[in-house]
């Protein structure tokens, strides 16, 4: 009761001494017009209290433009693939692989080489068992899932630095020859080396294997290859 | 760009393999050159390039003010994405399959699916599930939840269904048939940009002779979005 009253007389107190010195304070400024301001201010009670100074300062907008993505190599292969009892033959192919992540990469991949002579074939001039006839190629393609490890430098003289990464990798696929076509499981690795951003030069063994009833029985075939990649990303 | 933290660390290559050669003050500007997974190319006032990780990047701002946004390939990422494709090994009725497939989303829930297959007979023998050829579907896939780390699918669709040329048998005259099929299948992420997929396919060949022929394949494997 008695803060409420002394609250009161103090509110009174203050009222007497600013108001009138506002209404001094305002007097020349009477008949001016209302500045511009105030219009915002009228839609609704509730409206923001007016600004003071109205930024007329275009905003920027700023568009950003699409980062250029780089996770696809593609390129090709050359080397040696040895053909369980078919001897050693130069292999080509081409390569799909895409960059999920900086460890993970799927790869596609198909290479083409030609059958030599069997040792049967080596013995027994001009014939012919499998009735291969002209078309002594053997194709194979695999989808494979690789990792990178092992990330790092490598220094080629004194100035001269290549980022390089080995990787293994991993997959199913399909190797045809003699009219028959296998389900075939490769795996293998490699050495990846690059002397700019988007080349890539690599260094690979793979392992295809698969089984084969093509010589009458039913037996595992292990075929190996090496080659020499070299790939672009894009 | 406009680094905001202390510094920002430049690679000479995408990997945390590859060694920090440049740092980047706070208040000074890089320009982004390209990206390679999740690290971006950038170059710096002084001309300087580098490799930054995306997860530093994204702590950098705009000339306006705002925060760099590129899509992380997250958990959220698995729930909407553009693209996904993938590799699957199974089984179709008998012979061993080799599977690819590319998804267009059209939003979270439906995906235009396109998926070349190969089955491999197990041995050269004549017999029905021997058989070796390729199929070719284009079908639509409805994804239930795909918030869910495990999102159950179904699928619907249509293809092409060729059979090799069997040199035991080859007076085979069904080599290339038109073949329709529903199906069901699974989706769990496992992390960053990869999940698992598998799926179960019931398949029917318009087959010219005067039964159809109706054939089960399933498949799991490994997949990714972007």
């Amino acid at each position: 009761m008695e803060s409420r009253t002394r609250l009161f007389l103090l509110t009174l107190a203050a009222a007497t001494t600013v108001l009138p010195g506002c209404a001094s304070f305002r007097w020349p400024w009477q008949d001016a017009p209302p500045p511009a301001v105030e219009p915002a201010s009228t839609d609704s009670d509730n409206a923001p209290p007016p600004r003071v100074i109205e930024p007329e300062v275009e905003r920027r907008k700023i568009k950003v433009a699409k980062i250029d993505q780089e996770n696809i190599e593609v390129g090709g292969f050359y080397g040696v693939m040895s053909v369980d009892d078919f001897g050693s033959n130069p292999v080509y192919g081409a390569t799909l692989t895409y960059h999920v992540t900086e460890d993970f990469f799927f790869r596609a991949e198909a290479g083409q080489t030609k059958l030599g002579l069997t040792s049967f074939e080596i013995l027994n001039p001009g014939s012919d068992p499998l009735n291969l006839g002209t078309d002594r190629r053997l194709t194979y393609y695999g989808l494979s899932v690789g990792y990178n490890f092992l990330p790092g430098e490598v220094f080629l003289g004194r100035n001269l630095a290549m980022n390089s990464a080995f990787y293994v990798l991993g997959g199913v696929g399909s190797t045809k020859f003699a009219d028959d076509e296998r389900f075939t499981l490769n795996f293998g690795g490699g050495y990846r080396i690059l002397p700019t951003d988007w080349l890539a030069v690599s260094i690979e063994v793979q392992d295809r294997v698969y089984e084969s009833d093509i010589f009458g029985k039913n037996e595992l075939v292990n075929n190996l290859e090496a080659y020499l990649g070299v790939t672009v990303f894009f | 760009m406009f680094v905001t933290e202390p510094y920002l660390e430049l690679r000479t290559g995408p990997g945390r393999g590859y060694p920090v050669t440049q740092v980047v003050g706070r208040g000074e500007s890089v320009e982004i050159l390209k990206r390679r997974t999740d690290w971006l190319k950038v170059r710096t006032e002084r001309g300087i390039e580098g490799w930054a990780a995306q997860r530093d990047m994204v702590k950098t701002l705009l000339a306006d003010g705002t925060l760099l946004s590129i899509d992380l390939g997250d958990r959220a990422g698995f729930t909407s994405h553009r693209w996904e494709a993938g590799g699957m090994v199974g089984d179709f009725d008998g012979a061993n399959l080799v599977s690819g497939y590319l998804a267009f989303s059209l939003n979270d829930h439906l995906k235009i699916d396109l998926s070349p297959s190969q089955f491999l007979g197990v041995t050269s023998n004549a017999a029905p599930a021997d058989r070796s050829g390729y199929t070719l579907d284009i079908g639509l896939n409805h994804v239930f939840v795909p918030e869910w780390r495990f999102s159950p699918f179904v699928t619907l669709g249509g293809g092409l269904f060729n059979v090799n040329r069997d040199p035991q048998n080859p007076q085979a005259v069904d080599l290339h048939d038109q073949s329709a099929y529903y199906g069901a299948g699974f989706r769990f992420y496992l992390t960053r940009r990869f999940f698992v997929r598998g799926e179960y396919k019931n398949r029917v060949v318009f087959t010219s002779r005067n039964d159809n022929e109706e054939l089960e394949e399933w498949k799991v494997g490994l997949a990714f979005f972007f």
